[in-house]
């Protein structure tokens, strides 16, 4: 699903954001990215939907060759996947119902399949009571749930989370990981950059750690910390 | 056809161009100036064009023989005029005839009777052309014949008319310039502060994959509403104005004037005006989203 080779991204003022990453993710995976803030894990996934374009390097997504894509092709790429972020990013003055068709509708969508979409994704992440609500009337969980059901309104294979559960309780943080988690079992493919050590050690999924713009680490079911056992997560 | 798209569409220009009730307003205004302007001048050049031809057609060519002339050489004349396609109908005025016709126009200001004890005026041809353009070139053909003194259509009023005439024209499109200019960045601003107001959607329009033209369209239609809208009320700026004048101009025993001003091509000015109008907002707000779109 995802393929990059020895990418790197320079920001202008010579700020080496990613630095020579190789990193293959398969169709169906779930993926944690963690590290410290500025470790490069937002900028990694602003490359995967072409928000920047790495200054080195090949980036695979989908078949798609995302650091030479056209910028007339970059819709294109877009609709086959979903971005989710920390501060949710939904419209205020519209309802939860008009959020999630909303993004059917800017890509010329039929109404008839707004109808059908639209109502499914609101079933799938538990909001089909609150479609008549405004964002400001939701929790901060809620808000993300419909974050969510806009990201999978268009069906994508792919699935990128910048810390989904950076602005939410715990409570709320475990349901929405536990969506993630099932929308993954639909066979979406699900990457989550995080810093929650809670989320990542209680998921135990595969785990890619960065530091200084480079992966370190890359484990399957690993946990946040490296080497970290199961006593000390649960002591700890 | 898919209404549940359009009103989608339709609610989302809605939106816009309310949101910024109060730039719009100023956009509009200054359409509505720009086009008043620019209406103004071309019915006026219109009307003028028209007055003008109407005067050219009135124009005719005044063939004053040699007094010393010999009647072969009037007779050469006669002939090469009658023979000339390009003449739509001559008169021979002998001078007698000429002294009269001067007698009648001069009556009440000079007695010529008095005035004078005998006839100065030469024998002349007047020569009507049929098209107004070919009067210089039948004029000087006439010229060259032997026995003609003189062939005279009022060439340095004709020319100064027109000089006049450029004169005025190229202030008028100056000014309309300036005006189209001024009302094109207003729109370009306003389309600008709505896009600024939006632009929280519009990155979330990237993000789910709407494509540029998509985002553009509503925004292209604000515009072109903005200049529709100003345009519809010039023009009626314009008719009222019309009609006033018209009324004014009945007044004044000047016929041809009153003709070509009730006689220029008002819906096709419409159409001009309108065409241009939609134009300036259209073109502004492409440049406003466009700026915005690239970063």
């Amino acid at each position: 699903m995802i393929s990059l080779r020895g990418v790197s991204l320079v920001y202008p003022n010579g700020v080496r954001a990613i630095d020579g990453i190789d990193l293959e993710i398969a169709k169906g995976d779930f993926v944690f990215l963690v590290g410290h803030s500025g470790t490069g894990k937002s900028s990694l996934l602003r490359l995967l939907y072409r928000e920047m374009i790495p200054t080195g390097g090949q980036i695979t997504v989908d078949g798609i060759r995302v650091d030479r894509l056209r910028r007339g092709r970059i819709p294109a790429l877009r609709r086959h996947l979903g971005v989710v972020f920390q501060d949710f990013k939904l419209l205020t003055d519209k309802t939860v119902w008009e959020n999630v068709a909303f993004a059917l509708q800017v890509t010329g969508a039929h109404t008839k399949d707004v109808m059908r979409q639209v109502p499914r994704c609101l079933e799938m992440v538990g909001l089909s009571h609150k479609s008549r609500m405004y964002p400001g009337e939701l929790s901060g969980g809620e808000q993300q749930r419909t974050a969510i059901a806009r990201a999978l309104v268009n069906n994508p294979k792919l699935l990128l989370c910048d810390e989904p559960t950076g602005n939410l309780d715990p409570q709320n943080t475990t349901e929405i990981m536990e969506l993630l988690g099932r929308i993954n079992l639909k066979g979406t493919t699900v990457v989550v950059a995080t810093h929650n050590q809670a989320v990542v050690d209680r998921m135990r999924r595969r785990v890619v750690r960065m530091e200084n713009g480079r992966i370190t680490t890359d484990e399957e079911r690993g946990f946040y910390f490296l080497g970290l056992g199961q006593d000390q997560v649960l002591s700890g | 056809m898919d209404w549940g798209k359009i009103k989608f569409f339709l609610g989302e220009v809605a939106r816009n161009f309310t949101r910024n009730a109060g730039m719009q307003i100023t956009a509009i205004g200054t359409v509505a100036v720009t086009i008043v302007l620019l209406g103004a001048f071309l019915y006026v050049r219109a009307a003028l064009a028209h007055a003008g031809s109407d005067m050219l057609n009135q124009i005719t060519i005044s063939v004053y023989m040699n007094p010393t002339a010999t009647q072969a050489q009037a007779d050469a004349v006669r002939t090469a005029i009658a023979k000339d396609a390009r003449v739509l109908d001559a008169a021979f005025v002998p001078k007698k005839a000429g002294l009269e016709e001067m007698r009648e126009r001069m009556k009440g200001q000079i007695d010529l009777s008095t005035a004078m004890t005998e006839n100065p005026l030469p024998d002349k041809f007047r020569v009507h052309v049929r098209a107004p353009e070919q009067v210089a070139a039948v004029a000087a053909s006439l010229q060259k014949l032997p026995g003609v003194q003189l062939a005279d259509y009022g060439q340095d009023v004709v020319q100064r008319m027109l000089s006049i005439g450029s004169i005025a024209r190229r202030v008028g499109i100056a000014v309309i310039a300036i005006f189209i200019l001024t009302a094109g960045i207003i729109i370009s601003n306003t389309i600008r502060l709505t896009v600024f107001a939006r632009r929280r959607e519009i990155s979330i329009m990237q993000l789910v994959g709407a494509t540029n033209m998509y985002i553009r369209a509503p925004f292209i239609c604000e515009g072109l509403l903005a200049g529709i809208l100003g345009t519809v009320i010039a023009i009626g700026v314009l008719a009222v104005g019309r009609a006033a004048l018209t009324h004014q101009l009945a007044a004044i025993p000047a016929g041809f004037v009153q003709t070509s001003f009730v006689q220029v091509d008002a819906a096709g000015l419409v159409l001009q005006l309108l065409a241009v109008g939609g134009a300036v907002g259209v073109i502004a707000s492409w440049i406003a989203v466009g700026r915005f779109l690239r970063t």
